[in-house]
């Protein structure tokens, strides 16, 4: 592990540099992306729209873990405000992410561009969030539960899943299964959809492996639900769209 | 068309209902956070290592009150040997305070132990930081000795039995203070 990363006199923790370079590098990939597949149209709608989705994810992501950090964030409601890198939850970000973009594009009138920019966000998200999971890995985030496995790691005197990695390798499956997908069909959605089943399946099955997951009443890990529900959605959307095809 | 539809259902369904089961099977319980860090103790000499007892030590805080080691037999403890003008000392320090707010009421504090700077120094440093948990003067050294502390920052974690549990020498990250200190204080004592 490399929890601070020494660079001269300053000393930066890993995870939150990288969490900062991730989200450089997904919102690059979101308006290059836009722009392959819409041309300068859709870039532009992707560059308007980014600094609002990227709010929400902010604030999404900051409300998502301090609602689940109820104990402490109550007693000091000045930490939903507070610089803290560390305080944040992927599934708030998403969800914030995804309501802000696409608030943005129905106020402004745009939302019939929401489902190619869903497929642009798509492609965007996964290299995005391989570098945050490599993140996770380097300050110990992420924790794993014991496991006699031959990949496990050593960490706090056990071997355990490196459940970091196994979200990088998740992220980085994702992205390869998008490029592909985005190479034989062009119907509208379709990898955004794609993107939900394979990103749902990941937080439903490896958040089990974590023993620092965020939990609601009767210990229930809420990145499960929302893996679930992220699975839900699609087959939702899926089945609209074939039997509206019938 | 109702065929396709009801398959679909179907799907959904079944989905929903795996999904949910497994999700419960798979909830977080208090017994997969009481992981045992590292096998039971075997060793009885005191010693600034894993598995044996922390070496006992009472020192001045800043405010002026007398804090012993043993005094906080029962309690989760972090031992944590720093200094203002080491900057990875200074960089977890946020990391520490954070854990301290969140673990203090199951039984979690720290004891900063700072290596041979004077008292007002710590002083500012503390208030400017708010960092709230008891600051301790090692003037001497003798704990910095007794605990081999090569590197600064030293962290030590002291379970509820006055066990040494890990040791990290170096900066330690968010993740690795509360995810040694959860397991720690969900331990029976």
């Amino acid at each position: 592990m490399l929890p601070i990363i020494e660079l001269g006199p300053l000393n930066l923790g890993s995870g939150a540099l990288l969490l900062v370079i991730a989200i450089f590098v997904g919102h690059a990939q979101f308006e290059r992306v836009a722009r392959r597949r819409g041309g300068e149209a859709l870039e532009h709608r992707a560059s308007r729209c980014a600094p609002f989705a990227l709010a929400g994810a902010a604030v999404g992501a900051r409300l998502w873990y301090g609602l689940f950090n109820w104990d402490m964030y109550g007693r000091s409601p000045g930490l939903f405000l507070a610089i803290r890198l560390g305080d944040l939850a992927w599934p708030g970000a998403l969800i914030g992410g995804a309501l802000a973009g696409y608030a943005y594009l129905r106020l402004r009138r745009m939302d019939d561009t929401a489902t190619p920019l869903a497929d642009a966000a798509a492609l965007a998200l996964p290299p995005a969030q391989a570098i945050a999971s490599l993140g996770l890995l380097l300050s110990g985030e992420a924790l794993g539960a014991p496991a006699a496995l031959p990949w496990a790691v050593p960490l706090f005197g056990a071997l355990r899943h490196p459940v970091a990695l196994y979200y990088l390798l998740a992220a980085l499956a994702t992205w390869g299964a998008l490029a592909w997908i985005a190479r034989l069909s062009a119907q509208p959605g379709t990898l955004a959809t794609v993107y939900l089943v394979l990103q749902g399946s990941a937080l439903l099955l490896l958040e089990a492996l974590r023993i620092d997951s965020l939990v609601a009443g009767g210990g229930v890990r809420v990145a499960q639900v929302v893996g679930l529900v992220m699975i839900l959605i699609a087959l939702w959307r899926k089945r609209t769209h074939t039997v509206r095809a019938q | 068309m109702t065929f396709s539809r009801n398959i679909w259902d179907l799907a959904l369904v079944a989905t929903l209902l795996l999904g949910s089961a497994f999700i419960w099977m798979t909830r977080a319980t208090s017994g997969a956070v009481a992981m045992p860090l590292v096998s039971e103790p075997t060793a009885a000499q005191p010693a600034p290592l894993v598995g044996h007892p922390a070496p006992e030590f009472a020192l001045t805080a800043v405010d002026g009150s007398q804090i012993a080691l043993s005094d906080l037999r029962g309690q989760v403890v972090l031992i944590n040997l720093w200094a203002t003008w080491r900057p990875p000392c200074r960089a977890e320090m946020p990391a520490i305070q954070q854990a301290y707010e969140r673990f203090r009421d199951q039984g979690f504090t720290v004891l900063a132990v700072n290596q041979q700077e004077d008292s007002a120094t710590v002083v500012q440093y503390m208030h400017d930081q708010r960092l709230t948990f008891p600051a301790l003067l090692d003037s001497d050294a003798r704990v910095s000795v007794a605990y081999q502390a090569r590197a600064l920052p030293s962290s030590f974690f002291v379970d509820r039995r006055g066990i040494i549990r890990a040791v990290y020498r170096g900066p330690m990250s968010r993740g690795m203070i509360e995810g040694t200190v959860e397991q720690l204080v969900a331990e029976n004592p």
